[in-house]
């Protein structure tokens, strides 16, 4: 298997969008963190 | 504990060593022993990175320090998933590349040999000295719970790991790990629910989430920049990137985890989905000592945590006192119950001055609390001189111990010996790789064959397991050990990230500059340590910067005498 088969990334056709997915999910956690430090 | 618990803690350990031994049987080459044969798929890649960050202390200690300091705590975590986008990009593609046991290896094909063994070393150090805590921490509180001699509690857990880690190497330690997260993660939620369900009046989940609120304890984010403060988001962003970078990136008992995937992809997606999963898990084991903050503002708490060195104190001419104390602490619980439940009326009443009115008395209420509580220590304190009397480690288990139907103790003591199996065991195996591959392997026996390297990985993963038990051993005997291995943690790592750093993404930077960078930075740490009142975690930015600016400074003046002898040519 060539080293541009295995760099493939399973669901997304490149990488950056999981790393992008990653960043998202952190900033949407963090906006839920600071909705709940602030509202309870 | 009863005879369910034990069978269950017991079945539930030996099951794992057995199926770690016997799905990793037949490890006869090299690339086995320390890669595992690169066959792991991104799950239990990620699975394994979690199981081995999570130690024993993690499930012990972060419920309590929620219980007590509220879920702040969380922030720290923050930088993590920023630091696997880095990883994923930049390391795993390299080391994966340059077909490498260990990332001290990486570094002879950036730099030299001397770069790469001084890494090694001092990884050695660090972790060598560190996997004896690992093993002694939890030890020293399942000992207390158990009623169990420390040593021997040292001994079993130290024991376990070597029988299944010194057999299949890196495969049993992975195999091992994905049952053990689940074991630790099942328990964990149990344990959980268990607090929710034994709350009166019906109290629901939304309710309970709204009295933690009150009571100040959903702290998670706090905005300010402090920079003595240790839990803010800027430093669990800032100061978290550059924890993970080092300990993710350059600490082979991680980087051994992610080369065990079987192709770059599968070792990004387990990095990737650490950083995904790890913010919430940490979320839900402090939400868990939430659960049994809020469990305790309707059902009694112990004035002390740990039971067994209250009972030792009561052995003494104080047993009056804590006696008079505990009683007191009785009777205020009684007021602080009634606040509870009339602040729950009045949320249902959505009567919101009522709430306050409730709040505050509360917290009146845990003042006194706090007090008694102090007044108790100082007592423990006098009747057994020396005595630690922080007693947050012991909140959950003691819950546990106390709340828990038998089955779910011996299930959640299964945890604790679990998660401290799991993160002794990539330790072990972490330094054995090193001490084989980076100093026997490369400096010391080159050319052997891989039978040869296999059964010296082995003797040296049981070494290190001696080692760590004998160093829990003496840890047992002089408290302030804890404090030296943190600080020699400190000392090193630093210059090990600045080191890593510099080979990533400094280009322009070649070995003899790095490596009279590093020495020169571990010089400068030493300075600080001995000269200066620094905090030793500052140590950490520090030896980094000083080894990447330092190299730097060398090579562009190595660089411009080398012009000028080409142009004199």
């Amino acid at each position: 298997m060539s080293e541009e088969q295995e760099e493939k990334p399973p669901v997304f056709s490149r990488w950056s969008t999981w790393y992008w997915l990653l960043m998202i999910v952190l900033a949407v956690q963090i906006l839920i963190y600071l909705f709940i430090t602030n509202s309870f | 504990m009863n005879t369910i618990d034990w069978v269950i803690l017991f079945t539930t350990l030996i099951l794992i060593v057995a199926y770690g031994t016997w799905k990793s049987r037949g490890s006869k080459n090299i690339d086995g022993y320390l890669l595992g044969n690169k066959s792991l798929p991104w799950w239990n890649v990620c699975l394994s990175i979690m199981a081995t960050q999570a130690s024993a202390i993690t499930f012990l200690s972060t419920p309590g320090q929620a219980y007590e300091d509220g879920m702040r705590f969380l922030q720290f975590y923050f930088g993590l998933p920023l630091a696997m986008v880095i990883l994923s990009i930049t390391a795993v593609p390299l080391y994966h590349r340059l077909k490498v046991y260990t990332a001290y290896e990486y570094l002879e094909s950036r730099f030299d040999l001397k770069t790469r063994s001084l890494a090694a070393f001092l990884f050695l150090m660090l972790r060598g000295l560190s996997v004896g805590i690992t093993i002694y921490a939890p030890s020293l509180i399942l000992s207390t719970m158990l009623d169990w001699n420390i040593n021997i509690t040292t001994i079993f857990i130290g024991t376990l790991v070597m029988i299944y880690t010194v057999s299949g190497g890196t495969k049993a330690v992975s195999m091992t790990q994905k049952y053990q997260l689940t074991i630790i993660m099942g328990g964990m939620f149990i344990a959980g629910w268990i607090a929710f369900s034994k709350l009166p009046d019906n109290i629901t989940f939304t309710e309970a989430f709204q009295v933690a609120g009150e009571m100040g304890k959903l702290n998670l984010i706090n905005l300010s920049f402090d920079l003595s403060d240790r839990y803010n988001i800027w430093s669990g962003l800032i100061g978290g990137l550059f924890l993970f970078l080092s300990y993710f990136g350059a600490d082979q008992s991680q980087v051994g985890r992610y080369l065990g995937g079987s192709s770059i992809a599968q070792s990004r997606l387990g990095l990737i989905f650490n950083g995904l999963l790890k913010v919430p898990m940490q979320f839900v084991i402090l939400y868990i000592g939430i659960l049994v903050f809020v469990f305790y503002q309707f059902n009694q708490a112990p004035v002390f945590h740990n039971q067994s060195l209250k009972d030792k104190a009561m052995q003494t001419e104080y047993a009056g006192d804590i006696a008079t104390l505990e009683s007191e602490y009785d009777e205020v619980f009684i007021e602080k119950r009634k606040e509870a439940v009339n602040m729950v009326k009045a949320m249902r009443q959505d009567n919101s001055a009522l709430v306050e009115q409730t709040r505050v008395s509360i917290e009146k209420i845990q003042d006194v609390e706090k007090g008694i509580r102090a007044e108790v220590k100082e007592k423990i304190s006098a009747a057994i001189p020396g005595a630690n009397t922080l007693d947050k480690d012991y909140v959950f288990i003691t819950f546990v111990m106390t709340y828990l139907p038998h089955g779910l103790i011996g299930l959640l003591l299964a945890v604790v010996f679990s998660a401290a199996m799991a993160s002794t065991a990539s330790e072990l195996n972490a330094l054995a790789s090193t001490t084989a591959v980076d100093i026997y392997k490369r400096s010391i026996k080159p050319s052997e064959n891989d039978y040869h390297y296999v059964k010296a990985s082995k003797w040296f993963t049981a070494g290190w397991a001696v080692f760590g038990m004998m160093f829990a051993s003496i840890a047992n005997q002089a408290e302030n050990l804890i404090q030296f291995v943190n600080i020699i943690g400190s000392l090193f790592y630093g210059t090990i990230l600045g080191i890593f750093l510099t080979a990533f993404y400094l280009k322009y930077i070649k070995s003899n500059a790095v490596f009279i960078a590093a020495i020169i930075a571990q010089a400068v740490i030493l300075y600080c340590y001995f000269f200066t009142e620094m905090a030793f975690l500052l140590y950490n930015i520090i030896g980094c910067l000083v080894v990447v600016m330092v190299a730097y400074i060398i090579q562009y003046i190595e660089n411009q005498g080398i012009k000028k002898r080409l142009s004199q040519k």
